[in-house]
């Protein structure tokens, strides 16, 4: 099979974040993993051609996919393998992007990334197969992408046994008893013994390390995101009040505070009549010129990007939070003040 | 704490007429005399009609759901709105079982739900099932929002004493004993003494549930009379998300004490009800959930079942609650319902504890497809799916009221199932 390897601009050795804004382009043959990838693969499939793009750009350009996929295909693709990404956020949301639009288009696509990535529920009817958390996992994870291909190239479908992460949903069900009578009855049965009984798998939560604190901040730009659902009054783009499945961006260049009547907060979460009588206090704009003026922070960025933090499932949060960083980044942001409500 | 009986009298039909009256099992609404006791400053006007299980019928933006309940011409239920606080108390309470009295309308922070009285949403909320009065209201030009609920959560709770009122001379259907908890250092026999937490929700203005009429925030977690509960000692003033919502009907139902009740002496002790507000700050909150474990481990619990209201905030308050029981050697499960995205891949917990047990009760984002309706009450449009209010919709679980009762009404719950042709 003749076989597009996509990576980011780290593997592709074109350099770390400062290279993460640079867009697509081709390069001939194998690049990077993808040499190993070639060597375990053997005679039978050719790397063809090695798709490159930054991170940032790949996470923040919606039309990344497209253009990733137009050069996969006039690469003369009939597989797409995308990463291994491991925990790589960015990458990991490139990844899922592209082999979700290649598998949609009818081009067979794979990509690799570890089971937490939070990129992973973009991967459409894509198979992803697991990677380890980090690349010193890198060569187990190429034996289980080339397996992974072998398997492709006869035309079956991956399953759980050659690594395919499987997403398992938990899916929601009437069912005979009542919730308060199944809690009693778990109570019970733990209380007999069966100390690790549960309906909902408890655990598994993620721990952030906090980034070093900014060196300079009198010379950094920073910039004001929130997900307290500041938006222009009437809000003319429809932001959910809760249960966000998008964000947005606002300009807020030459504006000095954010006047009540001309924005407001749509959260439903709580109760807004304090936050609509001064916006500033959900979205420190009045604050962040102020800094700005006297010295203390270099430059305000000159846009705040808003979503509503009411009932958003885990997963979306996630993605979010890997898009406005690839965002903040691109856009040449030291540091950011996330307000929340 | 006192004994209480509940005398049972079912609701099988429900009209509107000139008069209240209830007879064979037939609860007859006296339209002018729920107009009288809405009769406030504050509601320029209210409408009443009737919405019963099996009826092609959708009810828009409903705000509290209120049992009809009377202890007979002495009063006594509804403590701190009705009925004086500390009265001597009357053992028998007269319950129109089946029936609810309800509001619906637009309110600034009443997170938009709906009940079918028919289809999947109808199976998935408590009051698809019960024969409802439904009060549709005008506010009055010059009443502020938080005049008018007031004058609708007191003119409820008045229809709810007024409508079991006409049930008090009646044949009853059944007569219920609710026995007080057993009391701590008493013998048990060798059963486990298990109680329950309830959480209520303390986020101010229309996010706010009564004790005796007071606001819990800014209490400390308290031992309380379930009777009291039965009575209506707890009311609901909270409108935020409507499957995680605990309207008055379920405090007097209160689903994990009729469970423990249903066990007593069988397999456990029912131990007691804790009642503990949801603080907005974290230090109040780890105050509040080592206090409700201390009090428990005094009361001689040996294991709690902890419930909440709403999300996010409340969602920590359970978790630091259940980390605090199982750190003080008491064992603890806690309702939750998940929020794992409408495909339901993603991770259920927000928040979560280091130890214990969850129980499902649903899944916050799930699709449900509802059919159209003939006729709706509330409002006119469903804003949430943008749609008439009598349309086909599909909507997330988490807008169909109290589907995902955080006091485990329902019996919705969640298992994980392989994807994607996985095993294939």
């Amino acid at each position: 099979m003749r076989i597009v390897h996509y990576v980011n601009q780290f593997y592709a050795g074109l350099g770390g974040e400062e290279a993460a804004g640079s867009g697509p382009r081709v390069l001939d043959g194998t690049v990077g993993p993808g040499r190993l990838l070639a060597q375990l693969l053997g005679d039978a499939h050719q790397i063809v051609a090695t798709i490159v793009c930054g991170d940032d750009y790949a996470a923040s350009t919606d039309a990344a996919a497209a253009e990733l996929l137009e050069m996969t295909r006039d690469a003369g693709a009939e597989l797409l393998v995308a990463g291994p990404a491991f925990g790589s956020g960015r990458y990991g949301l490139a990844c899922a992007r592209l082999v979700a639009a290649a598998q949609a288009a009818g081009l067979p696509a794979l990509a690799a990334m570890h089971p937490d990535n939070p990129g992973l529920t973009e991967a459409g009817a894509a198979p992803v197969v697991a990677a380890g958390a980090t690349s010193r996992q890198m060569r187990p994870t190429l034996q289980t992408v080339a397996a992974a291909i072998e398997k492709l190239a006869t035309g079956a479908t991956l399953t759980v046994a050659d690594g395919r992460v499987a997403r398992a949903a938990r899916t929601g069900r009437l069912v005979e008893q009542r919730a308060a009578a199944r809690a009693v009855e778990l109570v019970l049965r733990r209380l007999a013994g069966e100390r690790d009984l549960t309906e909902v798998p408890i655990g598994g939560f993620d721990v952030v390390a906090p980034s070093a604190p900014v060196e300079a901040a009198a010379s950094a730009t920073i910039a004001l995101v929130t997900e307290g659902a500041v938006v222009p009054a009437g809000n003319p783009d429809r932001l959910e009040s809760a249960r966000a499945t998008r964000w947005l961006r606002y300009p807020i260049e030459g504006i000095d505070s954010l006047a009540s009547g001309e924005w407001e907060s749509v959260d439903g979460g709580f109760a807004t009549t304090a936050a609509n009588a001064d916006p500033n206090r959900v979205l420190p704009l009045d604050a962040a010129r102020t800094l700005e003026r006297e010295g203390t922070i270099g430059r305000l960025h000159n846009e705040f990007l808003v979503t509503v933090g009411n009932g958003t499932p885990v997963a979306t949060a996630r993605r979010f939070g890997v898009e406005w960083a690839a965002e903040l980044r691109k856009a040449g942001v030291q540091a950011a003040i996330l307000t929340a409500t | 704490m006192s004994a209480l009986r509940r005398i049972i009298h079912d609701v099988r039909s429900l009209k509107l007429g000139n008069a209240t009256r209830y007879e064979q099992h037939q609860l007859v609404v006296g339209q002018d005399q729920v107009a009288a006791l809405f009769a406030d400053p504050a509601l320029a006007s209210v409408r009443v009609h009737t919405a019963v299980p099996g009826d092609r019928v959708r009810i828009i933006a409903p705000l509290d759901v209120v049992e009809p309940r009377s202890k007979g011409p002495g009063g006594g239920v509804f403590p701190g709105w009705i009925a004086r606080v500390n009265r001597k108390r009357g053992g028998d309470t007269h319950v129109l079982r089946g029936a609810a009295v309800l509001a619906a309308g637009y309110l600034p922070r009443n997170q938009e739900g709906l009940i079918d009285m028919s289809g999947p949403a109808a199976e998935r909320s408590p009051f698809g099932q019960t024969h409802n009065v439904v009060i549709e209201f005008d506010r009055a030009d010059d009443a502020s929002w938080q005049e008018a609920e007031v004058a609708l959560r007191r003119g409820l709770l008045a229809l709810a004493v007024h409508l079991a009122d006409a049930a008090v001379d009646a044949t009853p259907d059944a007569i219920e004993e609710l026995a007080p908890p057993h009391r701590a250092g008493t013998s048990t026999g060798g059963l486990p003494r298990v109680g329950a937490i309830t959480n209520l929700q303390t986020q101010g203005a229309f996010k706010d549930v009564f004790v005796y009429g007071r606001s819990m925030a800014g209490s400390l977690p308290t031992l309380f009379d379930p009777a009291e509960i039965e009575d209506g000692a707890v009311v609901s003033g909270q409108y935020g998300h409507p499957a995680l919502r605990n309207p008055t009907y379920l405090h007097q139902n209160h689903p994990v004490i009729a469970e423990l009740r249903a066990r007593d002496g069988q397999d456990l002790c029912f131990a007691g009800v804790v009642l503990c507000p949801e603080p907005v700050q974290q230090a109040d909150k780890e105050l509040v959930s080592t206090h409700a474990a201390w009090l428990c481990r005094t009361a001689g619990f040996d294991a709690a079942i902890v419930t909440k209201e709403g999300a996010g905030n409340a969602d920590n308050d359970l978790m630091l609650k259940v980390d605090a029981l199982e750190a003080d050697g008491l064992t603890a499960v806690a309702l939750y319902a998940e929020l794992s995205g409408a495909d339901g891949t993603g991770p259920p917990l927000v928040a979560g504890p280091r130890r214990g047990a969850v129980v499902s009760t649903g899944n916050y984002d799930q699709r449900v497809k509802l059919p159209a309706v003939e006729r709706a009450f509330g409002g006119t449009r469903l804003r949430i799916a943008d749609a008439e209010a009598t349309a086909a919709v599909e909507v997330p679980t988490a807008a169909i009221l109290c589907a995902l009762s955080p006091l485990g009404a329902g019996r919705l719950t969640c298992r994980s199932e392989q994807q994607l042709g996985a095993t294939a």
